[in-house]
């Protein structure tokens, strides 16, 4: 296992008699792209900002880079470029003046403004007032601005919210490149598995406030549990002499729905069914999508 | 940190109307007893102030000094603010890596310099006014009008620590600048109030014994500033 560069401890956060985030074990190695989903409300955006230090955990601890949030927050902050929902760009500047209020207090070389401008491909709209911006631009400005101190690990909170196909391709695009160009630790939150998928190695998915998974995104695809679809010429004994056999199954659709086999165990039940003069006009797998499992994990809080 | 975050927040507020105001405050003033005087200038000039020209405009131009004071500290602190309400700025701003007290102090910072810019050209301005109406250059009583430009901004300074701490505080403008408006137009009734009424301390600080609405303003300037960093630094930032 590689170095975690956030380690969070039984993380609580309450308001009022709610818990916004609740015995949160989150584990983020170095150099990975870590995809943070969960339905709207699940906690997500309530974790990055304790991440980031503008609220307090109720209980438990946030380790990053190897030390405390709580003791070390500036150190930690200085190596943490973050893009938390919504742009809060200054509209009334424009997108150099935007870098240079923010390069003033990391106090970087004035060249990165111009460097992070073209990471994000605005350096030709960069002496525009930013409130004349689509909301592409304002996030790709979001995200030049995450960018500006060199930081280590990038934290960008629902990146293509509102975003038009275009425009989340290319911001898809831009964080894929993260860690192999810049060698940054990315985590990124989003309610949308389909567009974390294309992007992360690993996924932790909330809900209600817990993670209930954990994992790599292989894994999770391997946890697509598939089925069969058997089509034969006589469903309803066919179902009998399955179920005989000690396998579950249903009619469906004119045909047989069966649980996940291993391949002996489904030329078995072929051959059987062959040898009792029934016709197979059709065997199928059934892979779940990803958003299927998302769904499932989502609605049980979990794998049974 | 906190003059690295003065000069992100002296760019911030470009174009904010910020000096605007500083200019409509203190020249505001001035162009005020221009027409007044302007109008009247035989009445006041060889009638009523013709022992003390000078101090009849110094006096003129006291009369406006509180209210003008309040409303800017009002105005002033609101904008300073809005510039990360409105842009829903904080959670960047307090992501970064500087301190929230920092963040904070700059914003006072802002403050404390924007009103003193408005106290130098309101100093500039009552000379300028003078000479412009034929008073006497040898006469020009300068402690007497510096008195007048920064004695009443140290007195009202409680005013904008507070106007600070609400815009800084509240999300929604509306109950700062409420406040901030009742109050300026409260000081035109100083002279009736008590001597510990902080409201009052502008107007007191330009009287016979400034010593004490002067410190006092002083002193309950830090002590909200700091009852102010206390709160921000703890609080939660949505």
């Amino acid at each position: 296992m590689s170095e975690l560069v956030i380690q969070t401890r039984d993380l609580n956060k309450k308001y009022g008699g709610r818990y916004a985030v609740r015995h949160l074990n989150l584990e983020i190695a170095r150099g990975e792209i870590y995809g943070f989903l969960g339905p709207n409300g699940a906690g997500k955006t309530t974790t990055i900002r304790m991440l980031l230090g503008l609220i307090r955990p109720t209980m438990g601890s946030i380790q990053m880079f190897g030390k405390d949030l709580k003791k070390d927050k500036l150190n930690i902050l200085r190596k943490i470029g973050s893009l938390v929902e919504y742009p809060s760009n200054y509209g009334h500047l424009t997108a150099v003046q935007n870098l240079e209020a923010v390069r003033r207090i990391l106090d970087v070389p004035k060249s990165r403004i111009d460097e992070v401008l073209s990471i994000v491909s605005l350096t030709k709209e960069a002496k525009r007032p930013v409130k004349g911006y689509s909301l592409g631009m304002k996030q790709r400005l979001g995200i030049a601005t995450a960018l500006l101190g060199n930081p280590e690990l990038l934290i960008l909170d629902e990146p293509t919210n509102g975003l038009d196909p275009e425009g989340i391709h290319e911001i898809r695009e831009l964080i894929r490149s993260m860690p192999k160009q810049h060698g940054i630790t990315v985590l990124v939150s989003s309610h949308l598995l389909s567009e974390v998928e294309q992007m992360a190695g690993t996924v932790g998915i909330i809900r209600e406030g817990e993670m209930v998974f954990q994992d790599t995104i292989s894994n999770l695809q391997q946890q697509a549990s598939s089925g069969f679809r058997l089509v034969v010429s006589e469903p309803q004994e066919a179902l009998l002499l399955v179920r005989g056999q000690g396998y579950a199954g249903q009619l469906e659709n004119g045909g047989l729905k069966l649980e996940q086999l291993s391949d002996p165990e489904v030329a078995l039940l072929v051959k059987r069914l062959v040898d009792n003069n029934h016709a197979i006009y059709r065997v199928e797998e059934k892979r779940q999508s990803l958003e299927d499992i998302f769904m499932q994990v989502i609605e049980q809080g979990g794998f049974q | 940190m906190v003059l690295r975050a003065l000069s992100a927040d002296l760019l911030k507020i470009r174009r904010k109307g910020v000096w605007f105001l500083v200019l409509l405050g203190s020249l505001g003033l001035v162009a005020l007893q221009a027409l007044n005087f302007g109008l009247r200038y035989d009445y006041l000039v060889r009638h009523q102030y013709k022992e003390d020209v000078w101090g009849g405009l110094i006096s003129q131009i006291f009369d406006f000094v509180p209210i003008a004071l309040v409303l800017g500290a009002t105005l002033i602190a609101s904008q300073i603010a809005n510039v990360e309400h409105l842009n829903n700025s904080w959670k960047q701003l307090l992501a970064l890596p500087i301190s929230r007290t920092a963040v904070f102090t700059s914003k006072y910072l802002v403050g404390v310099i924007a009103l003193t810019a408005a106290c130098v050209l309101l100093f500039a301005g009552t000379i300028g006014l003078g000479l412009a109406l034929g008073f006497s250059m040898e006469h020009i009583p300068y402690l007497k009008i510096l008195k007048l430009s920064f004695l009443p901004f140290l007195g009202a300074l409680p005013m904008l620590a507070l106007q600070l701490y609400l815009s800084l505080t509240f999300k929604n403008q509306a109950l700062p600048i409420m406040i901030g408006i009742t109050a300026a137009i409260a000081t035109m009734f100083s002279a009736n109030y008590p001597d510990l009424l902080p409201l009052a301390w502008p107007f007191l600080a330009y009287n016979a014994k400034p010593a004490m609405p002067v410190a006092a303003g002083i002193i309950l300037f830090i002590v909200i500033y700091l009852f102010g960093t206390g709160h921000f630094v703890r609080k939660d930032v949505d």
